[in-house]
Order: C-alpha cells, then sequence, then structure tokens
C-alpha cells in the first residue's frame, strides 16, 4: 500500500511539475530566435513524460499483483517504527539546527542523541564520548583540512567557536 | 626523445631523496584525505597546493600527481567500510564493497579495491607515456555527439542492473536523469524544477545526494532494525584475510578491460574518474556471465569500479599535458599550480619539455605501487573503527555525512539535501526502486543533456546528421540494442511460459 | 517607545563607528575571501596568489574559499549570511552582476555589496579553430564576418552560458549575425572542442589559450578592447574596426554593506602594496593580465561596475531576461 501511495504522489507530483515547474525564467530572446537550440524545457519534459507513462505502468502492475492480497491494506504504513521516525527527525532536525548553532553544539547533540536511539544505555560514558568526537572531528576537519566549519549565528555560540578559533591559531602560529 | 629515455629521465627526477620523500608524503596525506568523506580529489589537490609554492615546477608536479592518485583510492577505504564514498568516484565501489564487508569481508574488499587501483593507475600511466599525442587525437576528435552517445551508453544500462525489476529501475535512472535538471540549466543558465526555492538555484549537488542516499539511509534502516538489539553488541570483527591469487586471476580480462576503458573516459573532455567508474560498473554488469551478483556483494564490482577510477587518473593527465587542457578538476589545480610558476603549457610542452611527461610517469607508478602498501595501512585504521559498537559508530557517520556534504560547498542547503536525500533512500528501498540507477542518472544527467544540446545545434537540428557520424552512430546502435535486448527478451520468455 | 528605542539604538550604533573610526583597524583573526567558482578554474588562479600576498601585509592567513554553483549565486547567498564584520569579503566579476539582474539572487546585489578594488582586467578574444578555418576558408575577422552574413547559422561559436559576460561580449562584437551559439559548462571541455573543430570559434579570456595559440591550433582573430594586444600586434581590436564591444572579466574585490570602513580601507591598501610586488607583476605577465590596467581602488572600481551594470542591463533587458531594472525610470 505504501508503495501504491508513493507511486501514485509521484505520478501526481510529475504530471503538477510538467506543467508548471519545467521552466521557471524566460528563455533569452536570442535562444528563442534561433531555429538551430534545443530549448531548455525539452529535455526535462521529455524525462517527465516517459517517467509518467513508466510510473503509470508500474502502478497498474502493483495493484494487479496485490489485488488478492489480503495484506494489502494500510497497515503496512502503521508498522513504520516510532524509532525510525525519530531517527528520520533527528537527521533532518541537525541539518536545520547546523546554521543557527553552528558546528559544536550540533555535533555534541546528534552524537548524543542518535546514540540514546540506538539503545546506548550508559548516559555519563556516551556525553562523553560525544564531546571527545566532537573535538576528535573539529580537529580533523577544521584544524587539518581548513574546512570552515560552520560557526552559527546565535551570538554567545558564535564567539565561542571564534574564541576556540583564536586559541587553534595561536597554537598554530607557536608551533610553525 | 625516444620512450626509453623518457622512462629512465622520470625516475631520476625521483632519485632525489627530498623529492622521493615528498612524493611518500604526498601517498600517506593523498589517501587520508582521500577516506575521508567531503574531500574530493580535487579538495586534496587544492590542499597539496601550499606544499609546492617552495619546489621547481617539475618536483611539485610529481607531488600533485601522487597526491591525486592516491586520494582516489583513498575513497574506497570508506566507501567499502562505511557505505560513504570518500570520492565520488568511489560511488560504485559502495554497490558491492559494503555488501562485502557486511558479510565480514572487508579485507578482502579492500584487497582488491587497493590491488586494482594500483593495476588500473599502472596500465594508464604506461598509456599516458608511450601513447599520449594518438590518446589525445583520439579524445580531440570526440564530437558533442560521440560524447553523448558514451554517456547514453552508460545509461543503457538501466534494464539490465536488476533484471527482476527492470521497470522500476528504469524508473530510478528516469528520476536520477530529472533530478540532474533542477536549477540553472546547462546551457542558457534558465531556471529549471526549483519550486521557487532559491537554495535549489545551484542544482543537485551529487556528493550531498549520494552520502544521504547510501550512508544516512543505511543508518536509519539499522535504527529502525536495532528494535530488539541490545545496546552493546559489536559488529561482526573484521577479517582481513586479502584475496586469493585465484581471484585475481579470475578477473584479470575485467581488469584489462576496465584499464582500457577508464584511460579513454579520463581523457575525453568533461567526463572524469566519477563518470569512468560508473561505466565500467555498468559495462561489466553487461558482459558478466551472472549480472544479478552484482551489488550483492562480488569481487567483479569492487574491482570494476576502483580499477576504472583510478586508469582516469592517468587519462586526466594526458590533455594536461599534451594540450594545457585539464581533463578534469583536480589536472585543472594542477594547471594553475604549473601556470603559477611560469610555465608555458600547451602542444609545444611535450616537444619543448618532455620531462614534465616521463616526471608524471615516474611520479604515478611509484605512487600507484607505494600506496597499495601505505593505503592496507590506513586502510587497517579505519577499519578498528568497524569493531565500535554501533551505538556509537551510527552517530559518528550521521556527523561524517553532515560534514561531508557541508565541506563541498560551504552550503547549509547541501546539508539539507543530504538530509531529505537519507529519507528519500528510505522510500526508495520501500518501494523496490534502485538507488544505484538513480544515482547513475544523476551523475550522467548533466553531461548527457549538454551534449546532446550542443550536438542538436552543431548539427543545426539534424539528428540524423548527428548519428552518422561512425562513433555516435556505433555507440547508439549498441546502446539501443543493449536497452532493449532485457526488455525485449523478457517478453519473449514470458510467451514461452 | 518603540522610537525611543531605535533614537537609542542609533545614538549607540553611531559612537560605535565614531570609537571605531578613532582606531586604524587591525585583523585579529583570520580573514576569508570567497571565491565563486572552482579551485583551478581563472579566478581562483586569481585570488590564490593575491591571497599569499596579503597574509604578511595583513599579518593574519587569508584565506580562499571556494563556494561554487547557480553561477556564483551560492557564493553572494552564503557571504550575505556572514555577519558584515571585516572578516569576509568576496571576489566578483560581471557575471555576479547578470545573476542579480536576472533575479536570481535572492537580495540586490548592487545595493547590498560595495566594491573593493579590482585585482584584474581581463581581455576577451574570438579565437578560431584552425582546422574549421581550413575548412571554411576565412582568414580574419572580417572574411568571417563576411561568411556568416553569406551562410546564416553555418559558424558555432563557443561560449560559457549565453546569458553570462561571454553571451553580452559576442552579442556586441558580432551585431546582426546569424551565428549557432553553443554553451560549455567549462573552458577546458570548449577549448577542446575548439582545437578538435567542432566549434568554429570563441569568445574567451586570453589566459588559458595563450599555449593553443603559440602553436597554432588556436588563431585569435579579433581582441574586445580599444588598443592592439602587445602579445598579438597582428591581431585586429574591436575599436579599430568601429565595433563598440570591450567588455572583459574585471575580477575584483567585494564586501558586504556595512562592513566597517577601516577594515576596507586596510584591505585596499593592502591590495594596492601587494599589486605592486614583482611576483604579482610576474603574475600579470603570465595569465595575460598584463594588457590593462588591473588593480583599481575602491572609487575607480564602483564607477566601472556601475558601467558595466548599466551595459548589461540593457543587454539582459533585449534578450527579455531582465527581471530587476535598476535603471527604470
Amino acid at each position: 500500500m505504501f508503495e501504491l501511495i508513493c507511486n501514485v504522489l509521484l505520478w501526481l507530483g510529475l504530471l503538477y511539475a510538467y506543467f508548471f515547474n519545467v521552466l521557471e525564467a524566460p528563455i533569452p530572446d536570442r535562444t528563442a530566435r534561433n531555429p538551430y537550440t534545443l530549448k531548455p524545457d525539452v529535455w526535462p519534459k521529455a524525462i517527465i513524460i516517459l517517467l509518467l507513462i513508466c510510473i503509470a505502468i508500474n502502478i497498474i502492475n502493483i495493484i494487479r499483483k496485490n489485488r488478492n492480497n489480503p495484506d494489502f491494506s494500510l497497515d503496512a504504513l502503521m508498522s513504520i517504527r516510532a524509532r525510525l521516525c525519530i531517527g528520520i527527525a533527528l537527521v533532518v532536525g541537525a541539518s536545520f539546527v547546523l546554521e543557527p548553532l553552528g558546528y559544536m553544539v550540533t555535533c555534541v547533540l546528534v552524537l548524543f542523541f542518535y546514540g540514546l536511539l540506538l539503545g546506548q544505555t550508559h548516559v555519563f560514558r556516551l556525553a562523553i564520548f560525544s564531546v571527545l568526537v566532537t573535538l576528535l572531528l573539529y580537529v580533523v576537519f577544521s584544524v587539518l583540512l581548513s574546512v570552515n566549519l560552520p560557526r552559527g549565528t546565535i551570538p554567545e555560540l558564535r564567539n565561542f567557536s571564534l574564541y576556540v578559533e583564536g586559541i587553534v591559531a595561536s597554537v598554530k602560529s607557536a608551533i610553525m | 626523445m625516444t620512450t626509453w629515455e623518457l622512462f629512465t629521465n622520470g625516475f631520476s627526477v625521483l632519485m632525489d631523496p627530498y623529492t622521493f620523500m615528498m612524493v611518500v608524503f604526498a601517498i600517506v596525506v593523498g589517501t587520508i584525505f582521500g577516506a575521508l568523506p567531503g574531500v574530493s580529489a580535487t579538495m586534496a589537490v587544492a590542499l597539496g597546493l601550499p606544499f609546492t609554492y617552495s619546489m621547481q615546477p617539475i618536483p611539485a608536479i610529481v607531488f600533485l600527481v601522487a597526491v591525486y592518485c592516491s586520494s582516489i583510492t583513498g575513497g574506497s577505504i570508506t566507501a567499502i567500510l562505511f557505505k560513504i564514498p570518500g570520492v565520488p568516484s568511489s560511488a560504485p565501489t559502495t554497490f558491492d564493497g559494503y555488501p562485502m564487508a557486511q558479510r565480514g569481508e572487508a579485507g578482502k574488499a579492500l584487497g582488491i579495491a587497493l590491488g586494482s587501483s594500483a593495476i588500473g593507475g599502472l596500465v594508464s600511466a604506461l598509456a599516458m607515456l608511450t601513447l599520449s599525442p594518438q590518446l589525445t587525437q583520439a579524445a580531440l576528435s570526440f564530437s558533442p555527439s560521440d560524447l553523448f552517445a558514451v554517456t547514453f551508453m552508460g545509461l543503457s544500462i538501466l534494464t539490465c542492473l536488476d533484471s527482476k525489476n527492470i521497470l522500476r529501475t528504469l524508473i530510478s535512472g528516469l528520476l536520477g536523469l530529472l533530478l540532474a535538471c533542477v536549477g540553472q540549466d546547462p546551457m542558457y543558465a534558465v531556471q529549471r524544477l526549483t519550486f521557487g526555492s532559491g537554495e535549489l538555484i545551484a542544482g543537485l549537488e551529487m556528493i550531498p545526494v549520494l552520502i544521504g542516499i547510501f550512508a544516512v539511509s543505511e543508518v536509519l534502516k539499522q535504527t529502525k532494525k536495532r528494535d530488539k538489539l541490545t545496546s552493546d553488541e559489536s559488529n561482526a570483527s573484521v577479517n582481513t584475510k586479502m584475496p586469493s591469487f585465484r581471484e585475481w586471476w579470475g578477473i584479470k580480462w575485467l581488469l584489462a578491460r576496465c584499464s582500457v576503458i577508464g584511460t579513454i573516459i579520463g581523457i575525453l573532455p568533461g567526463a572524469g574518474a566519477t563518470i569512468a567508474s560508473f561505466l565500467c560498473y555498468s559495462t561489466e554488469t553487461k558482459l558478466s556471465k551472472h549480472p544479478e551478483k552484482f551489488g550483492t556483494g562480488i569481487i567483479d564490482g569492487v574491482a570494476a569500479s576502483e580499477t576504472a577510477n583510478n586508469a582516469a587518473t592517468g587519462g586526466a593527465m594526458v590533455p594536461l599535458l599534451s594540450l594545457g587542457i585539464p581533463g578534469g578538476n583536480a589536472a585543472a589545480v594542477m594547471m594553475s599550480a604549473l601556470v603559477l610558476k611560469g610555465v608555458q603549457l600547451g602542444p609545444l610542452l611535450l616537444v619543448n619539455q618532455p620531462q614534465y611527461l616521463s616526471a608524471t610517469f615516474a611520479s604515478m607508478v611509484v605512487t600507484n605501487i607505494l600506496m597499495v602498501i601505505v593505503a592496507i595501512g590506513i586502510a587497517k585504521v579505519f577499519a578498528q573503527i568497524l569493531a565500535v559498537p554501533y551505538s556509537y559508530l551510527g552517530p559518528i557517520i550521521i556527523m561524517l555525512a553532515i560534514i561531508g556534504s557541508y565541506a563541498t560547498n560551504m552550503s547549509i542547503a547541501d546539508v539539507k539535501i543530504m538530509a531529505i536525500a537519507g529519507v528519500i533512500g528510505l522510500v526508495i528501498s520501500a518501494c523496490h526502486f534502485n538507488s544505484a540507477a538513480l544515482i547513475l542518472g544523476l551523475v550522467l544527467g548533466v553531461i548527457c543533456e549538454g551534449n546532446f544540446s550542443r550536438a542538436y545545434t552543431i548539427s543545426r537540428a539534424n539528428l540524423v546528421a548527428m548519428f552518422s557520424r561512425p562513433v555516435a552512430g556505433t555507440l547508439m546502435a549498441v546502446s539501443i540494442v543493449l536497452l532493449l535486448w532485457p526488455i525485449v527478451s523478457g517478453l519473449f520468455k514470458r510467451n514461452k511460459d | 517607545m518603540k522610537r525611543f528605542m531605535c533614537a537609542v539604538l542609533a545614538v549607540m550604533l553611531a559612537l560605535c563607528a565614531v570609537s571605531a573610526a578613532s582606531a586604524e583597524f587591525k585583523f585579529e583573526r583570520k580573514i576569508s575571501i570567497v571565491c565563486p567558482w572552482g579551485v583551478g578554474g581563472g579566478a581562483d588562479s586569481t585570488l590564490r596568489p593575491m591571497a599569499t600576498l596579503l597574509k604578511p601585509i595583513l599579518g593574519q592567513e587569508v584565506e580562499v574559499v571556494n563556494v561554487t554553483g547557480g553561477n556564483g549565486v551560492t557564493a553572494i547567498e552564503y557571504v550575505y549570511k556572514q555577519p558584515a564584520d571585516g572578516y569576509t569579503f568576496m571576489l566578483g566579476t560581471q557575471s555576479l552582476f547578470m545573476q542579480d539582474i536576472q533575479g536570481t539572487t535572492s537580495m540586490n546585489f548592487k545595493e547590498e555589496f560595495i566594491p573593493v578594488a579590482r585585482l584584474v582586467h581581463a581581455i576577451n578574444v574570438i579565437t578560431a579553430s584552425k582546422k574549421a578555418m581550413d575548412k571554411k576558408g576565412y582568414k580574419s575577422f572580417s572574411e568571417m564576418r563576411e561568411y556568416v552574413q553569406k551562410n546564416p547559422f553555418e559558424v558555432s561559436v563557443g561560449m560559457l552560458t549565453s546569458t553570462g559576460l561571454d553571451g553580452a561580449s559576442l552579442k556586441q562584437a558580432l551585431e546582426g549575425l546569424d551565428i549557432l551559439d553553443v554553451s560549455y559548462p567549462s573552458g577546458s571541455e570548449m577549448n577542446s572542442a575548439l582545437v578538435g573543430g567542432h566549434i568554429d570559434i570563441m569568445v574567451t579570456g586570453t589566459d588559458e589559450i595563450e599555449g593553443l595559440i603559440a602553436a597554432g591550433d588556436v588563431v585569435p582573430l579579433l581582441a574586445l578592447c580599444e588598443n592592439r594586444m602587445k602579445r598579438y600586434p597582428d591581431v585586429e581590436c574591436s575599436v579599430e574596426l568601429g565595433i563598440n564591444s570591450v567588455l572583459g572579466p574585471a575580477r575584483g574585490i567585494f564586501a558586504k554593506k556595512g562592513t566597517p570602513q577601516e577594515a576596507i580601507d586596510a584591505l585596499v591598501a593592502a591590495i594596492e602594496q601587494a599589486s605592486k610586488d614583482p611576483s604579482w607583476q610576474s603574475f600579470l605577465v603570465q595569465g595575460c593580465y598584463d594588457e590593462r590596467p588591473g588593480f583599481a581602488g575602491p572609487a575607480e572600481y564602483a564607477a566601472a561596475c556601475e558601467t558595466d551594470y548599466k551595459l548589461l542591463s540593457d543587454y539582459l533587458k533585449a534578450e527579455g531576461v531582465m527581471k530587476k531594472d535598476y535603471y527604470a525610470k
């Protein structure tokens, strides 16, 4: 059932995109006038049409296959575990708080809560682990590879990141 | 200069102890960079740039080539162990490498990956030394329609990636092609399919989608499974058993084919290691006697992808040295390093200063051999991480995925795309779609559309003229047969039943 | 109450500005300069040597951050999100103006960013493929123009996105001619296509093709500038042929509006000093950037940007893709 719903939604979404979203800005005049250019909407539209056909066949296949299937109901949808939902929420949530909170805080939070979710029971050990791994990843990516990890936009957190960067810079210059 | 003179001349550069030490250093650093997600081969070479500021031009290129080759190899380590391709060109390595590691055959998978990388690299280095002028001419003769035909052939694999699920695989591939259209179009920068989101204007970067669909959705799946497991249950111990000689002998033709294809793809303008590894993976699936085993964890899959991406490194150097046109982004960085040193790149470089070619060759040979030893050491360190309980490892993989997708472009949007791709990865497997096919479409989509569009304009909207060129015509005919064969034979079988 | 708070804030801000102005700006941590294009490209290879030279002058690490994608839009959005504290700058060219005019940026780039200093000002050149020239039989720009007039839509021209600077520069140079425009995603792919004879001519900067020109695979036809180039004295220039096309990529540093003026001044002074460095001078020669004056201070660069903005607005308006009209009456 889940599969059927996904396919139907995808089909409808593609149909909508075909009419409203393939081109979202005007085509330059010169391109429009030139008879020998492939207009930028041709390729995606061709793909969408092929997709609409294939997905339609797929939907028919699913319905045909499951016509006599007693389990074919919404029950399958209900069986999605709460645990998985929390996992998804954590990952998606992390991608949204990364900008305001910055790397440090996000990393500690993700490591800690995802560890709990995966069934880690030693809370104290997990907390120490989270902080240590955060520092390790920071050293590898920010210090050694000079990747600018997000500092965060909340002033206190940003200042904290800058403070850490200051320490790193002075250590670096002391060594060199 | 004769080939032999070139050969000896190149190695005499590496006899200098300082240069040799720098090459060894480059191999260690390059392998580690390559293994870290988010640091692509191009970034690895760019990170190596500051070291070259004080060097002479020839040691500088020797150093950068060593970083480049070893980072492409390093990418396979994380691909096999954590399903996070360290560099994009190792994406197909995850298809078979990760299932092998899951079965406790990580050692064998890594052995195959490193060994075949070295073989691919050596073959392409030899090709570069002996055939540079011919290869360059061949590559230059590839018109946009020929390039389109090459990529189309890569797509023709869609119908046989999973013979029981042809329709769904086809849908996945088409979805990948459609996702590649998101953002500004490659020709006129007209926005398409962004649904009004400013964050999608730049299009979907491959790395975040890749990491999301592969690594993050894997952790999410494990999260779901871990309902009843105890917390401290450790992963299967990592078996460091290396592949046997017989296994190597069994894939000798595969190695040869992939080395050649990889080198050629590396030379073609616009294509590179990533496309090479995807194309070789597809080709080998086609040619295999047991295509259904691909993706379940067989050495052929790992070897195909890793031979090809390292073979492409030699290929990428050919146009750089013989024309002054970089064959890929990493080669572009090397070019900028040489230009900064006042080297006049162009067709005259090989004539006037052949030592650039010979030194590059020597560096590639030494790197590809030493790299195996260094990479095994590094892989062992990384493999230790696998022994960590999953409640620690899972979160680390999530964090690596976040950093990896952010680091490519300092873009929060990419992190969001990665997270969403992780969820989509779950939906894909719930709907029995094929994530490998989707990524294939995404990788080949942009180059496929771009070349089709260019060929269309150049041939003045004449499709017959477009495909009547010998290369394009042959490749297209072969692709169409390959594309339709599984469908036709499937229908045929059904009728028989 | 609200108004009172505003007044208090305004006073505080003014005080801050005064107190900051009294002391000369001292950079206290590393400075990032964002490059909207990838490592190894023309923009990046201009910025990196400059960053290296700036480091000892400013006494702080100057780091090049490549934020690519969306023809520069991703980088603009990235810098726009950073605080305007004088530690984040960006490299810009006219391509960013064109994205702005086409409305792909979320803010008005022209109003939210200030030109700080120009580093280089390159010349665009129309070059031809030797292979294609031999086949089609033209030898100079004028002959090529005649050929196109006789055979409309037969000559293909390579460029990097037709709504970019190359497109604008080409439109001016080949006004009224029916050509086939073919866009390429990267200079290297376009160069291979030109050498292979798959496209007939292309518009490009001279930096990446000097070697190909020296070998004779690529022939320069027309330099889009005021005077003939020193390196190619036999190549005609657009102004002498009466063609009004002198657009060439100018790469300069931009700062987000609100960046402390002292930080900008300090950076400008440092760039000016670095521009005189012999290693920068030799870089200019190697990169073919020595044909036009490179360095320009804030006032001069701002004036040049203004001229280009007007010109590109007109071009994009004529193409029917203008969204933001900065010159609407």
